[in-house]
């Protein structure tokens, strides 16, 4: 009699750890799903922010094409911008790097412009290593005259800004 | 006797109480784990870039080329490019495809793109145009912009798969 209340009491004891084991488990299953939901989240938040901060740079009057416009920089201010002239311009944009890549026709290897099939605008390089790049779409936009009419050609274009990383 | 049926109902009911709560999580993972389209910036200044490019499609005259934007309100409009002898649809879906590949070859995380071109009315969307490549794993991104083309309504979709968040 007093070994079946014994095994009674065992049952119970593995019953109880098992039930307390596998609401353990449920929960560290649902806290990881939601810290990866907040991760998640956060990630996207900082990318948003970052492509905001882009924004600004882009439609810095030194860049954009028309004030109504925003993420639409002017080609014929990115040829002046990346020459020598950009010298002047060292202390005036708050990154690292900044620069500009044309997208369409897809390319294999970064050209520099200005020059002939050029596919990249170094508008800015503070030459600082440990640099973070953020990077959005804008379009590139110009003023063409073609048979006699002036028209605005935009081509899509890539926007890389590189932001120094504090240790 | 009627005591231990009794324990025998109660023991069961908990097993069955532990077997519901953990169907039920599974459930919410399963339904979490469908991959949803969030609404992104990147995206959507993906979409605005498109959309604002040239193309080589004139309409009336040359130099008066469209930009996505006006070649999708041609291609709904069935008009035709007159410098290129082409439909305006026909162009549109060469050219689309091309400046989207280009677009997506220069973004190393992305798995997959779809653009869809939809007319929207009272009774739903119809879908007249749909390019797309690769296979989609990881965060799924999208935007959409909404174009006027007379009384109708047309809707640009744009979704992306990309591998890293």
């Amino acid at each position: 009699m007093r070994k079946i209340g014994q095994m009674k009491i065992q049952q119970m004891a593995f019953m109880i750890m098992a039930v307390f084991l596998f609401f353990i488990l449920v929960g560290l299953f649902f806290i990881g799903i939601q810290f990866k939901d907040v991760r998640g989240t956060a990630a996207q938040l900082q990318k948003d922010q970052a492509i905001s901060s882009l924004r600004v740079i882009a439609d810095m009057p030194e860049l954009n094409y028309d004030s109504s416009e925003t993420m639409t920089v002017d080609e014929d201010k990115l040829v002046v911008m990346s020459s020598n002239f950009s010298g002047a311009y060292n202390v005036f944009w708050p990154v690292a790097s900044v620069g500009v890549y044309k997208i369409y026709p897809a390319f294999d290897s970064v050209k520099k412009c200005p020059g002939l099939g050029c596919n990249f605008y170094d508008i800015y390089d503070s030459g600082q290593s440990n640099v973070k790049t953020y990077s959005t779409y804008v379009s590139i936009c110009k003023r063409v005259r073609e048979e006699g009419s002036a028209f605005d050609r935009c081509e899509v274009g890539k926007l890389v800004v590189g932001v120094k990383i504090n240790e | 006797m009627n005591k231990r049926g009794q324990q025998e109902i109660v023991g069961f009911v908990l097993i069955v109480v532990l077997v519901v709560v953990g169907l039920m999580v599974f459930l919410i993972m399963s339904l979490r784990d469908s991959p949803e389209a969030v609404e992104s910036l990147e995206v959507e200044n993906m979409l605005d870039a498109l959309m604002k490019h040239t193309t080589e499609c004139a309409i009336v005259y040359e130099p008066a080329y469209d930009d996505f934007e006006a070649l999708f309100k041609s291609c709904h409009q069935i008009d035709q490019c007159s410098n290129l002898e082409k439909s305006a649809c026909g162009y549109l879906n060469e050219s689309l495809l091309s400046v989207v590949d280009a677009m997506m070859e220069s973004e190393a995380a992305v798995s997959y793109y779809q653009v869809d071109f939809l007319v929207k009315d009272d009774i739903g969307e119809e879908g007249k145009l749909r390019i797309s490549g690769g296979n989609c794993t990881g965060s799924v991104s999208a935007a959409q912009r909404s174009i006027v083309s007379g009384s109708d309504s047309l809707v640009i979709r744009m979704k992306v798969c990309s591998v890293l968040a």
